[in-house]
């Protein structure tokens, strides 16, 4: 087609453009005029273009205004080169310059449809200006609730104080409020920023970083009581910790507040003492009944071997009898002066952590074998984790010997019921459960026949018993009633029809337990 | 130091401790009384029917059928039976308790432990009779 670049760019045989323009000179200057200034105009431009891209740094599709910039400068030249061709016919030259006009035109044009979507999103200076507004008013508002809520936290009554997470477990001692500052004695700067195992004596730090492990572990707002030695000296405190999580669901702080209740518990225990010297009294109507029973056997007993002795009778044998049977009944009452010892005993110190789960196992080890001989079977079920109690694990022992000691009694004497009895009857269950950390549930059932409705209401009280004289104190459930009570925990009975037939007692103890931590178990079992 | 007698005083005994009750027989049978045990109320009753007493001695918590149950039925039968009642409980003598009113007498209230020689004299008193025999 073409006889090559040469033949291409060869202009003779062409006219200049000022001929058809006729060289008429006026048509000349305005063509020349106005193609001049265009093409100034148009270099000019991409001259700002490229002084704006260069100070505005941060200018987002600077790319584009390269183009722009290069897209331009191609229109201005060909402007430029109409001029050169009124009188030089290079139109071969021409049509290459208008060709890479034409191509950069294009791209300019497809990149700039192709950005309008994001250009469109791109907020406009007013916009930016209206934002920057709202952001101060916002930052404002900000600053005026920090105001509030630091001069809550300055000035509140209540102790409040903030402990941070670290991402390896371990609590730092964020701020502390001046309320708790006063009531601890301790002074916020000293602590401020110090891993809380460090900042306060290891007793102290035992005792609260197990709660914060407690709270973070439970992962929702948690609320205890404690005891603790501070500058002030021993104090209890109610706490509640409520955990603050980031933006990825990290608990990442604890917010505490504390409230010093040592009056008030103090004055609690002394109304639960109060309560029970009051129970004591209906208690000592009762001893003095109880005791009476023996002492009057000795009594008889003795005078009678006194006035034998007397009128000359010195039979060894009867007064061997008579001694000893005086010394039986002396035990007799040793046992109930016991009983009303565990019953007035002021209880406080001495709680210590254990695992119910013990007690169970060795009150029922106590009688397994003894009951096995009557063909009364205990069976044991405990499941869930492991679990602390606060308490004394004699104490619940003892409780739980007496519910087995108690299921003993009714399943002889229903075996034996004339009528209604039930000669099958043998079976002693003990089951454990313990949740989540919050609540060790005891079940002690038995098929001895139930209690009677009407009597169960009064199962509780002291000295209440339906058993023979010599057999049955009926302190039994009174003192186990008490125990569990200073564990703050419940007891309850009720009667239960049993599916395969026969029916029992079951009695229900709740505790409140935590979850041990590895320090615990290490104590539990030393 | 048991004389001899036509007919010994007849005592009745209500009580539920065995050991207290064996104790009081041999001691007032020492005494030349002649005693029958009943372990509660209604044994009482029924010992009482098939061979009164000249006096009953009482416990007043028992099974079945208890002492304040037992002093109205006898009372109900005879206005003139001495009862001696041991018991326990206390406040018995201050006055409060139903038994301390005069429609019981002859009623006589001891409170245990009991001395048995207290008992022997209270007996006496309210039969009306001095010494160990009728
Ligand atoms: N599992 C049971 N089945 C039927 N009755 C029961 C059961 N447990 C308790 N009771 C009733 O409750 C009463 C009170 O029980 P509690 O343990 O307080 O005294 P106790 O067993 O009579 O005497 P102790 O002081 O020697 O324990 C019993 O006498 C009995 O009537
Ligand atoms: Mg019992």
């Amino acid at each position: 087609m073409f006889g090559g670049v040469e033949a291409f760019f060869d202009s003779s045989g062409f006219i200049p453009h000022g001929v058809c323009l006729l060289w008429r000179p006026e048509i000349l200057a305005l063509h020349v005029t106005a193609d001049v200034l265009t093409g100034l105009s148009y270099y000019s431009i991409p001259i700002a273009l490229a002084y704006f891209v260069l100070k505005r740094r941060d200018l987002v599709f600077s790319w584009v205004f390269w183009l722009f910039a290069a897209f331009i400068l191609a229109c201005g030249t060909t402007h430029f080169y109409s001029i050169w061709t009124l009188w030089n016919p290079d139109y071969a030259v021409e049509g290459v310059i208008k060709a890479v006009t034409a191509i950069v035109s294009l791209l300019t044009a497809i990149a700039l449809w192709l950005l309008m979507p994001k250009a469109l999103a791109l907020p406009s200076p007013n916009q930016i200006a209206a934002t920057n507004v709202a952001l101060h008013r916002e930052i404002e508002v900000r600053r005026q609730a920090e105001q509030r809520y630091a001069s809550f936290f300055n000035n509140l009554a209540e102790g409040l104080f903030v402990i941070a997470v670290l991402p390896d477990g371990q609590f730092v001692f964020d701020t502390l409020n001046p309320a708790h500052a006063r009531a601890t004695g301790i002074d916020p700067d000293a602590l401020r920023g110090r891993l809380v195992r460090d900042a306060v004596p290891p007793e102290t730090a035992d005792a609260v970083i197990e709660r914060y492990s407690a709270c973070v572990r439970a992962g929702e707002p948690i609320d205890y009581e404690e005891t603790l030695d501070l500058p002030v000296g021993r104090r209890v405190w109610h706490t509640v910790l409520v955990p603050v999580r980031d933006g990825s669901g990290r608990i990442v702080q604890l917010l505490g507040s504390s409230r010093d209740i040592t009056e008030r518990k103090q004055l609690q225990e002394e109304l639960v003492q109060a309560s029970k010297l009051a129970t004591l009294g209906t208690l000592a109507a009762g001893m003095a009944h109880e005791m009476s029973q023996p002492l009057n056997i000795i009594r008889i007993w003795a005078e009678n071997a006194l006035s034998r002795l007397r009128d000359g009778e010195t039979d060894a044998g009867r007064l061997d009898k008579v001694l000893t049977l005086i010394s039986e009944q002396t035990e007799r009452m040793g046992k109930i002066i016991d009983h009303m010892r565990t019953f007035a005993r002021r209880d406080g110190g001495g709680m210590e952590p254990f695992d119910p789960a013990n007690s169970i196992r060795s009150a029922v080890e106590l009688v397994r074998n003894q009951f096995a001989l009557e063909n009364i079977t205990v069976n044991t079920d405990i499941t869930g984790e492991r679990c602390l109690a606060r308490g004394r694990p004699l104490q619940l022992e003892q409780v739980i010997l007496n519910l087995l000691s108690n299921a003993h009694d009714a399943i002889l004497e229903w075996r034996a019921a004339k009528d209604g009895g039930d000669p099958q009857a043998g079976r002693i269950a003990v089951s454990m459960h313990c949740d989540g950390g919050h609540t060790a549930t005891i079940v002690i059932t038995d098929d001895g026949g139930g209690i009677d409705p009407q009597i169960l209401p009064r199962i509780f009280d002291p000295f209440f018993t339906t058993k023979e004289v010599g057999k049955g104190s009926g302190l039994g459930l009174s003192i186990g009633y008490g125990i569990i009570d200073a564990m703050n925990g419940r007891i309850e009975a009720d009667n239960v029809d049993h599916p395969g037939g026969g029916r029992g007692v079951r009695f229900t103890i709740t505790l409140p337990v935590t979850r041990p931590s590895s320090r615990e178990v290490e104590r539990a079992h030393a | 130091m048991p004389e001899p007698t036509p007919a010994p005083v007849h005592i009745l005994v209500a009580e539920d401790e065995p050991l207290a009750a064996m104790a009081l027989e041999d001691f007032l049978s020492r005494r030349g009384f002649r005693v029958t045990l009943a372990q509660d109320g209604l044994e009482a009753m029924e010992r009482h029917r098939d061979d009164p007493a000249d006096a009953v001695i009482t416990d007043l918590r028992m099974p079945r059928m208890d002492g304040r149950a037992l002093i109205r039925e006898l009372r109900s039968q005879s206005a003139t039976l001495p009862l001696v009642v041991m018991t326990g409980f206390l406040s018995m003598d201050e006055g409060q308790d139903d038994l301390t009113s005069d429609r019981w007498k002859p009623l006589e209230i001891l409170r245990k432990p009991v001395s048995p020689q207290v008992i022997v004299d209270t007996l006496l008193r309210l039969i009306g009779r001095p010494g160990g025999s009728a």
